[in-house]
């Protein structure tokens, strides 16, 4: 700490100057309000160890997630196998990694398409306004009615497993609930000096909304999308339970405990680790959004000063 | 929007499920002629066009209230009407349950704003809130067992709604609550903390407003303050929210009551994915939209009841 950090009374008695000050930036300001939350960084480490966990655990593995070990059916714990083997002799440990891996690809790719799908749609409906305006909230109340777990399961249930293809319905059947809720907040970005600044000036309406409107609710749609990840993992995780989802040989975290569930008093092991995965993810998750959220907001007063 | 939702599912429903599909590996196989003639006379025969089967179970719908048959010939109606209550028992115990204990640990964390109490209680429902339902059940099943071996006897039952032996009013209500334990405390645990979070939040915007202010200076004590004023406010959205909720919790059920062996809507659900029931399919679409609808009512009235500037004409 230099010597003359501390500010001495300014003022019209006094004969003290204003010591120069290294003005914060936006970000450190972010991070610095952020790393005072500790559940969130506790959240954020817990994330990123189950996401090195997903990446290097399958290279570290002796078996295969789908190899079928013959001499070890239904195994508990032990040296051979980490995390013990199913009846019919896949070893947990890579199929927890194989499974964390695909639950956090269906996530992701879940999250990022809802969440740049309903910012888009959201905001272009209310900046250009009249007809679009009203044709887009009439199909997202249209969407609303419509039972969307059903159509989600009879798709998926029809693609036959295939991770790309229940991502993409997802997607399909999940933008419409932000999308409505990010058309509330820029209808009052639609009528910032800003913006009218920029229509005026010949901006293009698309680029008005990218460009203008879009980063000005930049901290919601974060927020957004770690939120968007807890829900995609836990619709995945039902899909995938009830036979609905990614389907064998491929497995996710709720195939495994949907398999595991049926053995669960006579070989426990199969149920508590990929469980344990899955709560893991989603609390981090949710952590580190309820961080982020804390960051962001200018009102918060959670924890502390900045 | 529920007339045009209910049929759009019918058509959909049609081109995903194929009711001809039961058939298939059957022994002895079944020919052409005696499929067509199961399914014709139950209005699930692609040898007839799809308007006219649309009309047909559109019209017996308007006409006689009649949702059809599934391909085994079982009344929609019936099913739907028997199931509904199954599901009902479980799901509208456990909205009431989760609700009240929302709004008690809300009020009660707000006004220890930030405190012990308040922090515990914030780190639980985080938590809670983001177990995941189906790892909730199974966890409640495994302890739930772990009891009964202890005890000896079986206090809990981790299948079915009630058992079938049993008679006598007294039992049966004692069965009943043993069957119905532990999915609501399943549903409970996963639903209370959305209403804490909501119910803490809008009580702090409201604890420090003048009105709580003047009923305190005016000689209230500081719980009946916030009983009595601050609360009645801060109520408002959270039944609006709650309302909202009971289509998805009835929905959200599905995996609770396949978990815990309920024949429900939820399992109604996914028996009709599974058999190519189309008309079953379609019901239970139109049963969500309905609840939807009654939901949005809910919260209508719950508005006007618990806010005083609103007056019905």
């Amino acid at each position: 700490m230099p010597r003359n950090s501390i500010q001495p009374a300014v003022g019209p008695e006094t004969t003290a100057i204003r010591l120069p000050r290294k003005r914060m930036s936006k970000w450190e300001l972010y991070s610095r309000r952020f790393r005072r939350n500790r559940p969130a960084v506790a959240g954020l480490v817990i994330f990123a160890v189950l996401v090195l966990f997903a990446v290097v655990a399958p290279l570290l593995a002796r078996y295969d997630h789908i190899e079928l070990d013959f001499l070890n059916l239904g195994e508990p714990p032990s040296g051979e196998h980490w995390l013990g083997t199913t009846s019919a002799g896949n070893d947990t440990f890579a199929q927890v990694a194989i499974g964390l891996q695909r639950s956090l690809m269906i996530a992701v790719a879940v999250s990022v398409g809802t969440t740049v799908i309903s910012a888009v749609v959201g905001t272009a409906a209310a900046y250009f306004s009249g007809m679009f305006e009203r044709l887009t909230l009439l199909l997202i109340h249209f969407l609303m009615v419509v039972p969307t777990f059903l159509l989600l399961a009879m798709f998926s249930n029809d693609s036959g497993g295939d991770w790309r293809t229940i991502s993409l319905i997802m997607i399909l059947i999940g933008w419409f609930f932000p999308a409505r809720v990010i058309w509330t907040m820029a209808l009052s970005l639609r009528e910032r000096e800003y913006v009218h600044a920029a229509r005026y000036m010949g901006v293009p309406g698309m680029k008005i909304v990218l460009r203008h409107m879009l980063p000005n609710i930049g901290s919601l749609l974060v927020i957004n999308f770690t939120l968007g990840v807890v829900a995609a993992v836990m619709i995945e995780t039902g899909l995938s339970f009830l036979g609905f989802g990614v389907k064998i040989p491929d497995v996710s975290l709720g195939s495994l405990i949907g398999s595991g569930a049926n053995t669960i008093t006579s070989a426990p092991w199969l149920f508590y680790f990929p469980a344990a995965a899955l709560t893991l993810l989603t609390v981090s998750m949710a952590l580190v959004a309820d961080g982020l959220r804390d960051a962001f907001d200018p009102t918060s007063a959670a924890g502390g000063r900045a | 929007m529920i007339v045009v939702a209910t049929n759009l599912t019918y058509f959909l429903a049609w081109g995903f499920l194929d009711p001809r599909n039961n058939y298939v590996g059957r022994r002895p196989p079944l020919s052409e002629d005696q499929i067509v003639q199961l399914l014709q006379p139950r209005n699930l025969s692609d040898t007839v066009s799809l308007l006219e089967r649309w009309w047909s179970w559109f019209s017996g719908i308007i006409f006689r209230w009649d949702w059809g048959v599934s391909p085994v010939g079982q009344s929609v109606n019936d099913q739907v009407a028997y199931r509904m209550w199954v599901s009902a028992e479980l799901v509208l115990g456990a909205t009431i349950l989760a609700t009240v204990l929302g709004i008690a640990l809300g009020v009660y964390t707000a006004s220890r704003q930030y405190k012990l109490a308040d922090r515990i209680g914030q780190a639980t429902s985080i938590i809670t809130m983001n177990i995941n339902i189906v790892v909730a059940a199974l966890g409640i099943v495994l302890l739930a067992i772990g009891f009964n071996n202890m005890v000896g006897t079986t206090v809990f039952f981790v299948t079915g709604s009630a058992s079938s032996d049993v008679t006598g009013f007294f039992p049966i209500i004692i069965d009943a609550l043993q069957h119905l334990i532990l999915p609501t405390v399943a549903l409970v645990i996963i639903g209370y903390a959305g209403t804490h979070f909501l119910q803490r939040s809008l009580l702090l915007d409201n604890i420090n407003a003048d009105y709580v202010r003047t009923a305190r200076a005016k000689g209230l004590t500081k719980a009946q303050a916030i009983r009595k004023h601050a609360l009645r406010t801060s109520l408002i959205p959270v039944a609006t929210q709650v309302a909202f909720t009971i289509p998805t919790v009835f929905m959200g059920a599905i995996l609770t009551e396949s978990i815990f062996g309920w024949n429900g809507m939820g399992r109604y659900f996914l028996e009709t994915i599974a058999k190519n029931d189309i008309h079953g399919t379609v019901a239970i679409a139109a049963f969500g939209a309905v609840l939807t609808a009654i939901g949005a009512l809910l919260a209508d009235i719950a508005v006007v009841v618990l806010d005083p500037r609103v007056r019905v004409s």
